[in-house]
């Protein structure tokens, strides 16, 4: 599949702390792209290369084919936002946006239109100096959207934001991703990406450590379901001739793995055995992500590692 | 470079430090006309003999010498503002040719640097001869614009030359502190100490320092100052441009080469 962003056998180090480790990563367009990881597992790095700013030690990242150092016009492209505390703040809101659109040959009417998008038409004329850090986000995003690029970058961006704010983000982001567009959304919150994101790329230490739908995460850490039945070596007979793995427990109950709550109700419907509970014991997004990059935040608080 | 300067000029024009910087010389304007009240008027009260004894120093050259530091500031400013808030990054995002956002920043802190310093040696000039008159008091000059303008253009120039060397300091330091430490040394202490230098030095070292570049470049020479005068015109031409393209070549190596 056609790949938007393209990161491969990227590289950086500064001095020599490894920041970013050989990390390999596709973004495809139409959907959010979940970028998550502890606080310095490489991330803002990451961005910052895919933006230009920094230079990779080694590996490449192209954006729509190209290294966005060559875009004449990046902003019509791609649209970041990395840091909302980057800005003059002795500018006002609307002279902000004025420079970045003139930069870039963007018409001053788009400027005006996001200022009303993101909720900062009424403050446009006042110092970002006095902005909230949720205001400043907003702008931010407005900094971003200014070209009406296809690819779009926001690093941490619901940090600050009050949660309907929060919310505005994550429909924002959602309605971006249905247009079409490329959205890649770092965080350090699997909470957050649940509801926002469609894949997921997960880094520890600046290495991969998953790039998979968020559907299949889930997947991958089910823990099988629950049974209970009064005929139980009945069912579970049943089941193992099936394909299933099943433990009893000691109360009696069954831990099915292999197959569906599902599956397991037609069967035992088909056999008449009575089912008292079926349950299907998930793990929760936040629990398989802590569990993933357990052991790869780079200031863990864990004693072996304080000791050491 | 059409966007570059156009973004570049919106963003000098919507700082508060540059209408500071140009409040500053205003004022120092300002100053400059009360020097000349209180000359002229010392002068009416004075005899014949206490008025062969006193002298006022032309008042131009030290508007130019002012506006030098003010505009160096404002060049230094220009570029530490957006390293110090990080800025900077959100402008090499919307501009990855980085080589030319700073001749982008050059130009625009150039144009403003040239337009406001010619001004301001201009409007010290011509405030000071509309209240001195047709007073002979010695050290003004009684010479009519026309023949000084050349003194004029060649000031404003070397005006342009501290704020850019601000600029490309500020690029290199990233520190605005820094900067303003280097430029004050450049401009003020150096020709000090070079003047107290064992001849000939004194006079071949005070020919290069940039302040010195103003008098040769117009021909005029700096009489009653710290600063040689060994260099023709052309030559003071050259070696101004090379103060100027010596540290952008730096700087334009130093902002392509590090990560932002």
């Amino acid at each position: 599949m056609w790949c938007v962003i393209e990161v491969s056998e990227l590289t950086k180090r500064y001095g020599s702390a490894v920041a970013v480790d050989r990390l390999t990563f596709h973004v495809k367009p139409g959907q959010v792209t979940g970028f998550l990881g502890p606080n310095g597992a490489g991330k803002s790095t990451t961005m910052r290369v895919v933006l230009g700013l920094d230079r990779p030690t080694s590996g490449r990242v192209l954006v729509n084919g190209r290294r966005y150092a060559e875009m004449r016009r990046p902003m019509r492209e791609v649209g970041a936002l990395l840091d909302a505390g980057a800005v003059h703040g002795g500018r006002t809101a609307l002279d902000h946006l004025r420079w970045l659109a003139r930069s870039n040959g963007i018409g001053s009417d788009r400027v005006v239109s996001l200022l009303e998008l993101v909720g900062l038409a009424g403050v446009a004329r006042k110092r970002i100096r006095t902005f909230s850090l949720g205001m400043k986000q907003r702008l931010g995003i407005a900094a971003a959207l200014l070209g009406d690029p296809g690819v779009l970058l926001f690093d941490e961006p619901v940090n600050g934001l009050d949660p309907d704010g929060v919310r505005w983000i994550r429909e924002l982001m959602r309605g971006l991703a249905a247009e079409g567009r490329t959205v890649l959304l770092s965080s350090h919150l699997m909470s957050e990406m649940e509801r926002t994101a469609d894949h997921l790329v997960i880094i520890g230490r600046g290495r991969l450590i998953a790039d998979t739908s968020v559907g299949e995460l889930v997947g991958r850490f089910q823990r099988g379901v629950l049974v209970r039945s009064p005929r139980a070596g009945e069912l579970a007979d049943l089941l193992k001739a099936r394909g299933a793995t099943v433990v009893t427990e000691p109360d009696g109950r069954l831990t099915v793995s292999g197959l569906d709550a599902g599956e397991i109700g037609d069967l035992a419907a088909g056999r008449g055995i009575p089912v008292h509970e079926v349950t299907s014991l998930t793990t929760s997004l936040e629990d398989t992500y802590m569990r993933l990059t357990a052991g790869s935040a780079a200031h863990a608080s864990s004693p072996e590692r304080t000791a050491r | 470079m059409i966007d570059a300067l156009a973004a570049e000029w919106l963003k000098i024009r919507t700082l508060r430090s540059t209408l500071i910087v140009l409040v500053v010389l205003a004022v120092f304007v300002g100053l400059m006309a009360l020097l000349a009240v209180y000359a002229a008027t010392a002068w009416d009260a004075m005899s014949p003999e206490q008025r062969s004894r006193s002298a006022v120093s032309d008042l131009a050259p030290l508007t130019e010498w002012v506006a030098s530091l003010a505009m160096a500031v404002l060049g230094v400013l220009t570029i530490t503002g957006e390293y110090g808030t990080g800025m900077i990054r959100t402008t090499f995002a919307a501009m990855p040719a980085r080589s030319v956002v700073l001749t982008a920043k050059a130009g625009v802190v150039a144009a403003v640097s040239y337009v406001s310093g010619l001004a301001a040696v201009v409007a010290t000039f011509a405030v000071s001869r509309l209240i001195i008159g047709d007073r002979p008091i010695p050290g003004q000059s009684a010479e009519p614009f026309a023949d000084r303008l050349p003194l004029f253009l060649a000031m404003a120039l070397s005006i342009t030359m501290f704020a850019l060397i601000g600029l490309f300091l500020g690029t290199l330091t990233r520190s605005a502190a820094g900067s303003i430490a280097i430029l004050v040394a450049v401009w003020y202490l150096i020709p000090i100490v070079v003047n107290h230098l064992p001849a000939p030095w004194h006079e071949r070292i005070g020919s290069l320092v940039p302040s010195a570049l103003t008098g040769q470049l117009a021909g005029t020479g700096n009489p009653d100052s710290v600063y040689g005068s060994l260099l023709s015109p052309p030559v003071a031409l050259a070696v101004m441009a090379a103060y100027v393209a010596v540290p952008y070549g730096l700087a334009a190596l130093r902002v392509t080469r590090r990560d932002a």
